[in-house]
């Protein structure tokens, strides 16, 4: 980080003052608001989280009793008759859903780093420049992520199939570095942290880079992780582009992967059940993490 | 200061300029494939080539012991495998040929969708190289390939429809068990009191269709009352399913509902699980449901698909053929691997495919005939219903270049006949809609 | 930015003023080129093509070369009754569902800003229906809402009648409803978290003191400083809703009867079902267009002031 007096001393400020999250009681004090509170927080989490806890059990389960448990409705739509990992077995070693994963991981992971990095120098030019054709690259950033993927799916795929980029990383790569909601979204949250900050910064003598990376990145840990969950998700369930890019099994994706357990007769829920599960951890995870890590962050606050 | 506006919009000049014309729908390039059979046949000596098959079937536990079985017989022609999700098939198979860099250079072909697809231009000729194979083929499923008296997709698989019953199910209900005799078919109006009766002794459905709603299953229903396969004129392309067979066929198939002898909101994966749960009194399903029989603990029989009261038997047919690009740069080498799929051998696709599969190769059918699934007694029944209904019965679906539309709209409107709207006014909505739907094609 | 009131400044200033501009656009560039280069290419010469694409008409599959047809399309599109009340019912469904997921969403972020404990948790589990695929999200739901299904089985165990949900022409939209808020509303929540989360203690306290009520501070003190991330929500929230399809093709293929036939359901049948990529293009052309309105329109409501410097 960097030694420059004044913004460290701003910034800390900012990052350890108390946020307003962690308004109202004293620790220690339980009071009957608080047991009221979390008992709704309770109720609604639950409600929410439902549905996923019937895929996970019938993950579980053997695939043929996950369709005939839940009519006529009886204990047995959430008590398997018999716990079995065949269906985590049966995909992760006998189908090409590892492999896929492992792919989806790469172009995840890649896609967040570069478009990340893209969209916050994007964000803060945006945020803080005034320049000529400013709002003109604004209205192309907000019509980018308006128009439907699927619109341009098909003429872009031919278009990376003439550049040579059909069935290789890159091309699965390229289309979701260019995030636009993402870097909307930093806009906004850059659009708060008070200028003075940055004009004391450049008091510090600090280079445009340095504002930007030491000082408000320092200072967006939650829309940073936001912004980054925005890219990472559109490239984890990214469905439509894989299947027009990418022809050779061993590159697909683990959603297409995914597809495959439901053949033209019959299908797989259990496998596909399976499938959710690893697809659905992968994120939930993430985002618990990260919250634990960015969320005592706050920014506006040790303003004066 | 006006530098980044004008960079910007000479930057973004340059590029349009650059990716337009790809986008505006192609031009240039051959128009795809009308030429017939150009400079290709079926090679004497196998050439050295690698083809791209494209296919819904997985490679692992799959297809490995036909591809195998393939390399063994042509080791100069290698096969790179691509499997695609089922329901992207169509969508997918568009984008792809359309791109016309050959890739794939063989795919799986839903056989109704063929006149469709040699209209758009995806599909090769292959009249020159294979229509002398006729006779080994029967003669729907051969016939599902032709679209203007040319060839263009050779058929590996075909089907067909039985009624399966729950045995114990029906005893439970005082009822007998169906004659396994073409002769002796179940009615419609009989299945339909009989299933209610089962459902009522304690049955959880009393009938079920292996595939509600759609008109692979359906199309019979109107046309064993004499009705049309859906659509006349010329080029089928004018909508024919709003006449009185029609009305009366689905103003039955909708009465099934209202009472639950069959339920509404059941998809068709879920058909088969739940008659393999021993849940189902009467199923009427394809072949497929032998093999997932044979591991159950279900008492089951197999009779003959019912057929209306003073109504000709009829059955559903029709599975996957094989077509190749017409972009394709391997296409002596391509011809090579749908001989040896579709032909030789009686059909290298169903003797060395994993599961039993229906051949359209009436070689190959006598190879199905010999798997396991048919060992036992009801298994013999099956085989015999099997052959019976493929020789005589079947009807192919209408052959249209409009059928994706056809099929889309018309399975809508039995969903919704299904869900309680009345029969005629929604098949009368649905060919105002279809009408609409073919203007561009004529 | 200060701007200057005084007639005439000195030359030094004068320079250094002009020295600071080119500094900043020098930087502008350099930060949004990567960007705006990269949206450019991947983004907007697309979409122009697909503009271009909607005036030209083809034989489906994209093989046959397509002609020029000018506004045929857009003309039998408007021409179709179908076509006309999807675009209604796509209109009422999105009036209907967005301030719905966006006050919902709301809510349980200022649940979820209080001090609980295990706050984290309840989070991540409210957050966990978009990290589901929506192939399995579809199935749940449909299993749950099937007529013969676990929900009506409670229902007619508290007494009711069974609903038939995604059978009924007049229930299908508002179940694709629920399931679309389901997945929704936990993204939401995220941002608008970080939202409250950015509001300074101080504030609170002064309006306590203040004597301000609970919903007295939550309208003055909380809506106003959420605008930022709220126009966000609100605009993603918007696309989001409008771009729906998957729920739709998986469940009710547009039925019954037409009542769940939302316009990018019908572009993505037109294109990808069909294959007629030029009625499709021009159907998501209309798609966007109005997408623009609502969106200029929320950017108008939620205007912002500068900070103040």
């Amino acid at each position: 980080m960097t030694v420059f007096p004044r913004t460290a001393e701003v910034a800390d400020r900012a990052t350890n003052t108390v946020p307003a999250s962690t308004s109202g009681e004293r620790p220690g004090r339980t009071s009957a608001r608080t047991v009221v509170l979390t008992a709704v927080a309770v109720v609604v989490s639950v409600a929410f989280v439902l549905p996923a806890v019937w895929i996970l059990i019938g993950s579980f389960r053997p695939n043929l009793e996950i369709l005939t448990s839940w009519s006529p409705l009886s204990w047995r739509l959430v008590i398997p008759s018999r716990l079995t990992m065949e269906n985590y077995t049966h995909l992760l070693v006998d189908s090409g859903f590892a492999r896929a994963l492992l792919n989806s991981f790469v172009v995840c992971i890649a896609s967040v780093l570069i478009g990340l990095a893209m969209s916050a120098m994007a964000a803060y030019a945006l945020a803080v420049y005034h320049f000529p054709g400013r709002s003109a690259v604004f209205a192309v950033i907000v019509i980018s992520f308006m128009v439907p993927f699927e619109a341009i799916a098909i003429p872009l795929a031919q278009q990376f199939t003439t550049w040579g980029l059909g069935n290789t990383m890159t091309g699965l790569i390229l289309p979701g570095i260019g995030n636009g909601l993402a870097i909307f979204n930093l806009r906004q949250f850059f659009l708060g942290i008070p200028t003075s900050y940055r004009e004391a910064a450049m008091l510090d003598g600090a280079s445009e880079p340095r504002i930007l990376f030491s000082l408000y990145v320092r200072l967006s840990g939650p829309a940073l992780t936001n912004s980054a969950l925005l890219i990472f998700l559109g490239q984890w369930t990214a469905y439509l582009w894989p299947l027009l890019i990418v022809s050779d099994n061993r590159l697909q994706l683990a959603p297409v992967a995914l597809a495959g357990t439901f053949g033209e007769h019959a299908a797989d829920y259990g496998q596909n059940f399976a499938g959710t599960i690893v697809l659905t951890m992968v994120p939930a995870i993430s985002i618990f993490a990260l919250q634990r890590f960015f969320g005592r962050l706050s920014v506006g606050s040790g303003e004066k | 200061m006006q530098i980044t506006r004008r960079r910007a919009l000479v930057g973004l000049a340059a590029v349009s300029a650059l990716l337009l014309p790809g986008c505006s729908g192609g031009d240039g390039g051959q128009s795809g494939g009308q030429s017939s059979g150009s400079g290709w046949s079926v090679p004497t000596t196998d050439p050295t080539a690698t083809i791209r098959v494209l296919s819904i079937l997985n490679l692992k536990g799959q297809m490995q012991p036909v591809v195998d079985a393939f390399q063994k017989a042509h080791p100069t022609i290698k096969v790179d495998w691509q499997t695609v999700p089922f329901d992207a098939l169509n969508s997918t198979l568009d984008a792809r040929v359309a791109n016309k860099g050959g890739d794939p250079d063989v795919y799986w072909a839903d056989q109704p969708r063929i006149s469709a697809l040699a209209a758009r231009g995806e599909a090769e000729d292959l009249t020159a190289a294979f229509s002398g194979d006729k006779s080994k083929f029967d003669a729907t499923a051969y016939d599902a390939g032709v679209y203007q008296n040319k060839l263009w997709a050779l058929p590996i698989a075909n089907s067909t429809q039985l009624l399966y019953y729950n045995k114990s199910l029906l005893k439970k209900a005082g009822l007998t068990n169906p004659s396994p005799s073409p002769e002796q078919r179940m009615t419609w109006e009989q299945l339909t009191t009989d299933a209610a009766k089962a459902k009522t002794a304690g049955a959880q459905y009393g009938f079920l269709f292996g595939q509600f709603d759609r008109y692979y299953q359906l199309e019979p229903l109107p046309v064993q009352l004499g009705g049309s396969v859906g659509a006349t004129g010329p080029n089928n392309l004018t909508p024919d399913f709003t006449s009185d067979q029609w009305v009366k066929a689905f103003t039955w198939y909708g009465s099934l509902f209202p009472n639950g002898v069959s339920p509404r909101g059941m998809k068709a994966e879920e058909t088969d699980p739940a008659f393999v749960a021993g849940r189902v009194a009467y199923m009427v399903e394809g072949p497929w449901l032998l093999p997932q029989l044979q591991e159950s603990k279900v008492d089951w029989g197999v009779a003959p698909q019912p057929v209306f009261q003073g109504g000709k038997p009829v059955t559903p047919t029709g599975s996957w053929s094989l077509a190749m690009n017409p972009f394709s740069k391997q296409k002596a080498a391509a011809a090579v691997f749908l001989k040896w799929m579709a032909i030789d051998e009686g059909s290298g696709y169903i003797k060395y495919f994993t599961a039993p599969e229906l051949a359209a190769n009436i070689e190959g059918k006598k190879i199905y005939f010999q798997k396991d699934v048919f060992s036992s007694a009801e298994g013999k029944n099956a085989a015999s219903i099997i052959d019976y209904e493929t020789s005589h019965t079947a009807v192919n679906r209408v052959p249209t270049i409009g059928y994706i539309e056809f099929e889309t709209i018309l399975n809508q409107a039995f969903a919704d006949i299904r869900n309680g709207a009345a029969a005629k006014p929604t098949l009368d909505k649905a060919a105002a809609q279809l009408a609409t739907a073919w203007k561009k094609y004529q | 930015m200060a701007s200057s009131t005084v007639m005439r400044e000195p030359a030094a200033v004068r320079r250094r003023r002009r020295h600071e501009r080119r500094h900043e656009i020098f930087w502008a560039v350099v930060f949004l080129a990567p960007a705006v280069a990269a949206l450019v290419v991947l983004r907007v010469v697309p979409t122009i093509g697909a503009v271009v694409t909607s005036l030209h008409k083809a034989f489906p599959g994209g093989i046959i070369p397509a002609t020029f047809a000018g506004f045929r399309n857009y003309n039998s599109l408007f021409t179709d009754p179908n076509f006309v009340s999807t675009i209604v019912r796509t209109l009422v469904f999105n009036l209907i569902i967005n301030p719905l997921q966006i006050v919902l969403a709301l809510l349980i972020a200022v649940l979820f800003v209080q001090r609980i404990p295990l706050v984290g948790v309840w989070r991540t589990l409210v957050f966990i229906p978009i990290t589901v695929p929506m192939v399995g999200s579809a199935i749940a739901w449909g299993t749950a809402l099937n007529p013969n299904g676990p929900v009506n089985a409670v229902i007619e165990v508290l007494g009711g009648k069974p609903q038939p949900f995604f059978t009924s022409p007049h229930q299908a939209l508002a179940s694709i409803m629920i399931l679309a808020s389901w997945v929704g509303i936990g993204y939401w929540m995220m941002f608008l978290i970080s939202g409250l989360q950015a509001i300074p203690e101080e504030l609170y306290d002064a309006a306590k003191t203040d004597g301000a009520g609970a919903v007295r501070t939550f309208f003055s003190i909380t809506i106003p400083l959420l605008k930022r991330p709220l126009l966000f929500v609100l605009v993603a929230d918007t696309v989001a809703n409008f771009v729906l399809f998957v729920p739709v093709q998986l469940l009710t293929q547009g039925g019954p009867q037409g009542s769940t036939t939302l316009l990018m359901f019908d572009a993505y049948r037109t294109t990808y079902g069909y294959g007629s990529r030029n009625l499709g293009a021009a159907e998501v052309v209309i798609l966007t267009v109005i997408m623009i309105f609502f969106v200029l329109l929320q950017f108008r409501l939620l205007r912002e002031e500068r900070t103040p410097t």
